[in-house]
């Protein structure tokens, strides 16, 4: 599903040059949990942009779900992420102008699918992560972990074949940080999709198929469950 | 796969944001109000008085056509007039002169327009107004007149009282309060009066010669159509002009068509300073939802879709704008109709039009959707990845993605200034060559001037931050806090100061220009050059005037007295004037021509080609003036045929000649030797230089002996020039002072935009121990440096402006005069300080904890 070949990043900010991912080399196969584990700047959520087409590698190539994604231009990208990639940020990052059902919705409506009522559905994810009752509320007027379950919701509205998520508990308190990852993982069970996920929490990665470690750029550990 | 129904959300999303942020919002769209109010107003004003022409076509001429005659029409015109009349066409003549009238309470005669007719048919249509109310032909006789109120109070006259014209008593019957044919004869030089054509030929004032402007006003019927009539009227009067109802009123439609498209240039400046605040407001807009568009991209939005929700915003507060100012602009266009009164004695009304409202929030909308264009072009680049990233930005991109940036930038700009000049060229009107051409002088001078002030802008934070940095602690704190403010990043300091430095920019060079203009007329004439003229002195006179002026004290240099002789210019060098090659706007001078002549060659005058005559040559020679031998291509030998009354002359081109402007000759293009002219009917002109305090005591004299001759002094036509130059001035002043309103709108929306930091500011202030008072003072300190900053800018380039419309367009000298310059700073200071107020003055009653608490 994932193939990552020779990915490198290099940033120069100006006054020095750093290399930030140095040489990765991954195959994430159809339907795994990959659990991406390492300390702060090792490189996690600079990998995790670029297996989501969200960021363009300094040398490599990535394959996602059989297409090759390095050197696309953005609105291509931005295509292929609305139709193959649902992403889950650590931040929610919902649209405060939309309410619940909306944000949900946006998926939807940007990318379109295949031929599937967008509103219903919409209403079964809410439902799903309970807040059927909360789907005209504004993300001002949900709580984090409320606004996480949106997040998710949303994550899942056009049954994308890979879901990453950049520490979706992050900011959570742990009841909620549990409700929310419990939701995470029954849905993608659900769905069968691939899962990505960037975390430097323990428990979490051990719910996971796959973990690997960063270190300095370089993956150094590997290890299945 | 098609994206479906996107376009609900990003309406929904463009929306909601709007309410969301409408403190911001509300001054951008006062902004665009401000200029589409000023242009719905003159616009608007414009069309009602373009339909009211059309629609009282017939009344604002008294006729359904008319011929204009500078003379006496002759007894072949005569005839065919008589013709018309035989075949049930009513025609009436209407003279118009100028003469002098004195009264027995006041024996200094004044100037006045003087207008014949015949009260049993004149009007033929609408109606002359008296007070007392009556009617026309009632109240004028042979021996009465009806006068414009200030003749009234000039002369220290009442109803029923003689005044005296042209040495002629006449009572005066009534007060002419208004005419219909007014706007036809152009603006007044004095008060008017009015009298019946016998009254006239009493006072002797119109000789064979003279050169009086006639009207013949014809009531057509129903078995002759206008086009025949004006065929007929076509031959008998080949060198008059002839009008009817069907076309309106040319000279009328083409001032107005002029001043529309002026004012409404004018206008587009408040207009674009409005875009120049939308596009400021929507870049920092765009800033704020940064995430929200990265959020979306990450979901798979387009670039596109993402413009799209900003372009329905921008659409949003363009029409939003428009609405509010087509409601201002119906305020605007009740301006002009109390000047239109003034000057001509027509009353207009101004009832609300649809079009010119459609056509105002058009433009407003196309202005605001063209400057929110390159701020909508960065939308491009927000990357997605900023929702996960921002510590480490990459700052040396490469030089592709930089040319392709400025590419963009490039653009986009052209895109601006192309829809820009479009909108020019469509507001002004006229031929389509001379919209393209002064749209695109205007456009291209407008855009240079905000990149003059945005340079200047940069120069000036720049100068401001150094001056603050070098002497830290030598400032008072508040001023120091104030300043930095100024030029923090993020600030938008270089925009305001250039959307409020236009505006006073462009209306302190008009005054400027004004007061040039204005000393330029009323400073000490150049040594010799006169001061008072002589009008339509007769042949009989000529030399009894002459003594007059040689004897009569006052009078400080010999004065000069020309004849000439009214002609129609009809060969060339033996070629028919009808088939003579003359360019288009030269073809006036293939017609009626004043002739005069002289033994010597005349003051002032100096000959370029050829030699001026001696004695009196054996066959008629001419000298012909520099500017209208290249006109119609002269030179020394040409043949030149005339027709003076009746009696056909010959002249050989003997000389080219210079002429001094400023002396009375200046205007005679032809100067014949002398022999040829004398015996023809010819009227004189006289010019001298009097000391002012003897003019009034000339004039007692002049009319005493010579009633008939009109006497004008200079100082009087000044006066008038001056109140029309005023008028005129006010209009262009009072309309680019919307522009000021749009610069002063933007600062307030800018000091909008950054209340969220402002507040967190204060509560830190507070929280420090800084009381109100203090925190007032370094918000007043910011407004004030900035209002004086924009100040100095604008009057700067105003300077520089009003010195090159002098020299290059007005060829004259410039005056500098301080005053205005520094009234103008002061004065955007203070509108500066009113308008960041106006925006700020909610945020220092806040408590500290409750900014604290919502963070």
């Amino acid at each position: 599903m994932i193939d990552v070949r020779g990915l490198t990043k290099i940033i120069d900010t100006g006054t020095h040059r750093v290399e930030i991912l140095k040489g990765i080399n991954l195959n994430v196969p159809k339907g795994q949990f990959l659990a991406i584990m390492g300390p702060s700047g090792s490189g996690k959520s600079t990998l995790l942009g670029l297996l989501a087409g969200l960021d363009t590698p300094t040398a490599g190539q990535i394959r996602l779900d059989g297409q090759e994604i390095t050197g696309l231009p953005e609105d291509r990208l931005a295509v292929l992420r609305g139709r193959k990639v649902g992403f889950v940020f650590q931040s929610y990052q919902l649209i405060p102008t939309l309410t619940a059902e909306e944000n949900v919705l946006l998926p939807y409506e940007l990318v379109g699918s295949n031929g599937f009522d967008g509103r219903a559905r919409a209403r079964e994810l809410l439902a799903n992560v309970g807040l059927a009752d909360r789907r005209d509320h504004y993300p001002v007027q949900l709580s984090g972990g409320e606004q996480q379950r949106v997040a998710l919701a949303r994550a899942f509205m056009v049954r994308p074949p890979i879901l990453m998520a950049d520490e979706p508990t992050g900011n959570l308190d742990s009841a909620n940080g549990r409700h929310v990852l419990d939701l995470l993982i029954s849905l993608n069970a659900q769905q069968g999709t691939t899962l990505v996920l960037v975390t430097h929490d323990q428990q979490l990665a051990s719910y996971a198929d796959r973990r690997i470690m960063l270190h300095d750029g370089l993956i150094v550990a590997d290890e299945p469950r | 796969m098609n994206s479906r129904g996107f376009w609900k959300t990003a309406l929904k999303i463009a929306w909601r944001e709007s309410r969301g942020s409408s403190t911001k919002f509300l001054f951008v769209i006062f902004a665009v109000a401000v200029g589409v109010g000023s242009l719905t107003g003159v616009r608007g004003f414009s069309e009602v008085l373009a339909r009211m022409l059309k629609r009282e076509a017939r009344t604002l001429m008294a006729a359904d056509a008319y011929v204009r005659l500078l003379g006496v029409p002759t007894q072949p015109q005569l005839d065919v007039i008589s013709n018309l009349e035989k075949r049930g066409v009513q025609a009436t003549r209407v003279t118009e002169t100028l003469s002098m009238v004195t009264s027995r309470t006041m024996d200094i005669p004044a100037p006045v327009s003087v207008k014949s007719v015949d009260p049993a048919l004149y009007p033929f249509y609408g109606t002359v107004t008296l007070s007392p109310p009556g009617k026309l032909s009632d109240a004028l006789r042979d021996d009465t007149t009806v006068v414009s109120d200030d003749l009234r109070v000039r002369l220290k006259v009442e109803i029923g009282d003689t005044v005296r014209v042209g040495g002629e008593d006449f009572r005066i019957a009534a007060i002419l309060v208004s005419e219909p044919d007014r706007l036809s004869s152009g603006p007044a030089i004095g008060p008017r009066v009015m009298l019946t054509r016998a009254g006239l030929e009493r006072t002797q004032l119109i000789q064979l010669g003279s050169r009086a402007p006639q009207r013949i006003l014809l009531k057509l019927n129903d078995a002759i159509a206008i086009p025949v009539v004006r065929e007929q009227l076509k031959k008998a009067f080949p060198d008059d002009a002839i009008f009817d109802y069907t076309e309106s009123n040319q000279n009328v439609t083409r001032s107005l068509e002029f001043a529309t498209g002026f004012l409404s240039l004018v206008s587009m400046i408040a207009l674009i300073v409005g875009g120049v605040g939308v596009a400021t407001a929507m870049h920092a807009h765009l800033i704020q939802k940064m995430d929200s568009i990265a959020i979306m991209k990450s979901m798979g939005a387009r670039s596109s879709q993402v413009v799209s929700i900003y372009v329905f915003q921008t659409i949003l507060l363009g029409l939003a704008g428009g609405a509010l100012g087509v409601v201002m602009g119906s305020g605007v266009q009740h301006l002009f109709p109390p000047i239109l009164s003034r000057f001509f004695q027509v009353q207009v009304d101004v009832p609300w039009l649809p079009s010119s409202a459609a056509q105002g929030i058009l433009t407003g909308l196309l202005v605001t959707l063209l400057f929110t264009l390159p701020p909508l072009l960065s939308i491009q680049k927000i990357r997605p990845l900023i929702i996960l990233r921002r510590a480490m930005t990459e700052s040396a991109r490469d030089w592709r993605s930089r040319l392709t940036d400025s590419r963009n930038g490039l653009l986009a700009g052209m895109l601006v200034i192309a829809g820009l000049a479009g909108i020019a060229v469509w507001l002004i009107g006229g031929t389509r060559e001379q919209a393209v051409r002064v749209g695109s002088i205007f456009t291209g001078g407008l855009l240079g001037s905000l990149l003059a002030l945005a340079g200047v802008a940069w120069v000036l934070l720049r100068l401001l931050r150094f001056f603050v940095t070098s002497f830290p602690l030598k400032l008072p704190s508040t001023l120091r806090h104030g300043m930095a403010n100024i030029y923090r990043p993020g600030s938008q300091s270089e925009s305001v100061l250039t959307a409020l430095g236009v505006g006073v920019m462009f209306t302190l060079t008009i005054y400027l220009v004004q007061v040039s203009v204005l000393t330029e007329l009323n400073r000490s004439a150049p040594p010799g050059m006169s001061n008072v003229f002589l009008l339509d002195i007769t042949d009989q006179q000529h030399t009894a005037v002459d003594q007059m002026l040689r004897t009569q004290p006052g009078v400080e240099h010999a004065p000069e007295i020309i004849g000439t002789v009214s002609s129609r210019l009809t060969a060339i060098d033996g070629i028919p004037m009808d088939q003579y090659k003359v360019e288009g706007k030269n073809r006036r001078f293939a017609g009626r021509r004043v002739l005069t002549w002289s033994q010597n060659l005349p003051n002032g005058a100096s000959v370029v080609q050829g030699a001026w005559w001696k004695g009196t040559p054996a066959t008629p020679q001419v000298a012909v003036v520099d500017w209208i031998a290249k006109s119609l291509n002269l030179h020394v030998g040409s043949t030149m045929d005339f027709d003076a009354f009746g009696h056909p002359i010959r002249a050989k081109v003997c000389a080219i000649h210079h002429m001094d402007p400023h002396r009375i000759g200046a205007r005679i293009e032809f100067i014949f030797s002398p022999g040829v002219l004398e015996k023809l009917p010819s009227v004189y002109y006289g010019a001298a230089r009097v000391r002012p305090d003897s003019v009034a005591a000339l004039q007692r004299v002049s009319f005493a002996r010579f009633p008939t001759v009109t006497v004008i002094n200079l100082a009087d036509i000044m006066n008038r020039v001056q109140e029309v130059v005023n008028q005129v001035g006010f209009i262009i002043r009072f309309i680019s002072l919307f522009a000021i309103l749009a610069g002063a709108t933007i600062l307030a929306s800018s000091v909008a935009g950054t209340r969220f930091r402002r507040m967190r500011e204060v509560v830190i202030f507070k929280t420090l121990g800084a009381t109100r008072g203090r925190i007032a003072a370094i918000f007043s300190a910011e407004f004030l440096i900035l209002g004086i900053v924009a100040g100095l800018m604008g009057s700067l380039l105003a300077t520089v402006f009003s010195m090159v419309v002098m020299k290059e367009l007005i060829k004259a000298d410039f005056h500098f005069n301080l005053m205005p310059n520094l009234i103008a700073v002061l004065l955007t200071a203070l509108i500066a300080v009113a308008a960041g107020w106006v925006a700020s003055f909610r945020i220092l009653g806040q408590k500290p904890l409750e900014i604290l608490r919502s963070e």
